[in-house]
């Protein structure tokens, strides 16, 4: 059934207003606008230029997270600058980037890249979380300068060069300077590059990080989570000469 | 070809490493073969993890029937016991067949845990063929006879049961290996096990009778009915007999599913001798029916004695409601204090049963006309005791006078926490529960019965133990 834009007008104004607790019956006719816009580009435009407005607006938290949600659904690269804008905020970046994450367009990947080199602390991680989900090749000299020593930081990037995987994240890794927490996340990052080695028919790349993973941990390691390593990588390379 | 490594190599790992990168397969074997190799050398070896690992690799990976019967046949043989076991396990995932032969030479073993893995293993893998050793390990008790039994059952394959049916029937077997059999193939629901656990329903052999009345509780039905009670006859009085009664009871259901049943037990009565009715009229009666009670009614009122007292004792195990009015009207003739305590005492009990054919109102009536013929405490006390069973705040309103009467008391307090027990009954009634579990903690001593009210008093729940 087609839907008149006016008639989201009393619904829009609800949203510049709502609140947590607040009446969200009010907003139901954007939630069936949403659904209706599928195959409409028409509708599907409008609905992204005016949810892409209430982030920018002094509207409350909730509305903003709100059309986030909604955005994530229907977002193309037009809103992908609204979203952005929110990145570097702590109360709204975790939103903004559950959209980014979801959108197709290359540009929200950009922003996402960009954003990393200029948040700092958990926003830093988050960044590093969406670009990992996003499987950025591209990022992967940004995320491997953020692998050094023993930090938070350190670990999501070690992970997020796992999740992205490839040579260039399995180089990085390899060459990475860390120390505790962070040394063990490169571990598990490796190893993950190993399996998406396995199952990518690279049996030579996974085999070349088992064996440097394995000649590390030694013949007999003392800890729980070296013999956890070690018999990783056992396991790793029977898959890569059992045919 | 393989190219030796440098030896001693300094790790399992480093030698894999060597042959695989040295080795060229030849091409008559699987590419896995320097794989298979290296595993089979972890699983000699002596460390765990690394056995561990190479166990999931040739339970999950490593496929072909070749290294199937080569670690059946060689490697098996050459572990330690507690690695047998290990690869045993393993080579029972792999699902291949061609493992049986050896692991039934592990079947033999003088280690029990070996001989148990083996035997699950053989189960998992085989078919009817496997039946006869996984029959012959049923002997004596302990790990092994339970990893047959285990087997026996889960093992899958058509030509299975008409094997262990044929097994069943060998009477040159140790009967307690064709009991086993029996529950054997009873748990697998084989159906085709009927008419022999019929015909060894009425053996000469007790442990036999009782497993094939097992068996034929969880599979049977009306058509069986006639046979299990050629079993009833056969069993010794007391608790076999007892048993079977159980398992006639449980074939023949309850509602529509009970009247073929019934009919076929009370046609058996008919056509037995004098003496087979005696035996078999506790039963026709704990089935009930219309057809049972022309029966035990005409015993009844038989001028004899002995044969009216059959009938009353029959009509006490009566399964339902359905004779609260003859039984009424027999107390309100008898002088017979014996006869009065059977009758109230029946009453007592059909009263409160759950689908006894009443309504609440009418269980409570029933209760409370008892109340009224009884002429001891004792079953005064048991009618409060069991009013509980009836969960309506009628049933508080019957009870709460008697805890005022102290003979009564404990056992009105017992009904009452039983009530309160239901918590939407004692939510919706809540003032009336609160002055009555008030009262109960007033009168009654039983700590138990004490602490429940206490508890139901603050809202709490209680646990049965």
């Amino acid at each position: 059934m087609a839907i008149d834009p006016a008639s989201l007008d009393a619904p829009f104004a609800a949203l510049a207003a709502f609140d947590w607790g607040g009446d969200a019956n009010a907003l139901a006719p954007l939630d069936a606008a949403v659904v209706a816009a599928h195959g409409d580009a028409s509708l599907t435009a409008d609905l992204e230029k005016r949810l892409a407005s209430v982030l920018g607006s002094p509207a409350p938290r909730a509305a903003k997270h709100y059309a986030c949600r909604k955005l994530s659904l229907i977002g193309t690269a037009a809103s992908v600058p609204a979203l952005a804008a929110l990145l570097a905020d702590k109360d709204l970046s975790h939103m903004a980037r559950f959209a980014l994450e979801r959108y197709a367009a290359p540009e929200a990947t950009a922003v996402l890249r960009t954003a990393l080199g200029s948040v700092e602390g958990d926003l830093t991680i988050g960044m590093l979380s969406s670009l990992a989900a996003k499987r950025d090749a591209a990022s992967v000299p940004a995320i491997a300068a953020l692998v050094k020593g023993d930090s938070a930081v350190a670990a999501a990037a070690a992970e997020a060069l796992g999740l992205i995987a490839g040579p260039e994240a399995a180089a990085a890794l390899a060459a990475a300077q860390t120390s505790g927490a962070a040394a063990e996340s490169v571990v598990d990052a490796r190893l993950a590059c190993a399996e998406a080695f396995v199952k990518a028919g690279r049996k030579a790349d996974a085999r070349g990080v088992y064996e440097a993973l394995s000649r590390a941990v030694g013949d007999a390691p003392t800890t729980h989570r070296g013999r956890a390593v070690r018999m990783a990588c056992q396991r790793g390379l029977f898959a890569t000469i059992d045919g | 070809m393989v190219v030796p490594c440098p030896a001693p190599v300094r790790s399992l790992l480093l030698t894999l490493v060597c042959l695989v990168a040295v080795a060229q397969p030849a091409a008559a074997e699987p590419a896995s073969r320097e794989a298979f190799a290296f595993a089979v050398e972890l699983v000699k070896g002596s460390d765990p993890d690394m056995r561990a690992v190479a166990l999931e690799r040739l339970r999950d990976g490593l496929a072909g029937e070749a290294y199937s019967v080569e670690l059946a046949e060689k490697v098996l043989p050459a572990v330690p016991p507690e690695v047998q076991v290990r690869l045993i396990s393993a080579l029972a995932g792999r699902r291949d067949a061609a493992a049986l032969p050896g692991l039934v030479s592990m079947a033999a073993s003088a280690d029990e845990s070996v001989a148990a893995a083996a035997l699950r293993a053989i189960a998992t893998l085989g078919a009817g063929a496997q039946v006869p050793l996984l029959v012959a390990r049923l002997e004596g008790q302990g790990p092994v006879h339970d990893a047959a039994r285990a087997g026996l059952v889960a093992i899958q394959a058509a030509d299975v049961s008409p094997r262990l049916v044929a097994a069943a029937a060998d009477a040159t077997m140790p009967a307690a290996s064709r009991a086993a059999i029996f529950e054997i193939l009873a748990e697998r629901r084989d159906r085709a096990a009927l008419s022999l656990l019929v015909s060894a329903a009425k053996a000469d052999d007790p442990e036999l009778r009782a497993a094939a009345m097992r068996g034929l509780a969880r599979l049977g039905g009306p058509a069986e009915v006639p046979g299990m009670v050629a079993g009833f006859l056969a069993a010794q009085p007391g608790k076999e007999r007892d048993d079977a009664e159980r398992a006639i009871l449980a074939v023949c259901g309850a509602g529509p599913e009970l009247k073929p049943a019934a009919a076929e037990i009370v046609t058996a009565y008919r056509a037995a001798a004098p003496a087979t009715q005696q035996t078999l009229l506790p039963l026709v009666a704990r089935i009930g029916g219309p057809d049972a009670l022309a029966i035990v009614e005409a015993l009844v009122a038989d001028p004899d004695a002995a044969r009216r007292s059959l009938g009353l004792t029959a009509l006490s195990r009566w399964p339902d409601a359905a004779v609260k009015d003859r039984l009424l009207g027999l107390l309100a003739t008898t002088s017979d204090d014996g006869e009065r305590r059977l009758l109230v005492g029946t009453l007592i009990r059909i009263a409160p049963i759950p689908n006894n054919g009443l309504s609440d109102a009418q269980r409570l009536a029933l209760l409370a006309d008892t109340m009224k013929l009884c002429s001891t405490d004792d079953d005064r006390r048991r009618i409060l005791e069991r009013a509980g069973a009836i969960r309506t705040v009628e049933t508080l309103r019957f009870i709460v006078p008697s805890l005022d009467t102290p003979p009564l008391a404990e056992s009105a307090a017992k009904g009452v926490v039983e009530l309160a027990h239901q918590q939407k009954l004692r939510d919706a009634n809540k003032p009336e529960f609160t002055a009555a579990l008030d009262r109960v903690l007033a009168v009654a001593k039983d700590p138990i019965t004490r602490e429940r009210a206490e508890r139901y008093l603050q809202g709490k729940t209680w646990e049965r133990r």
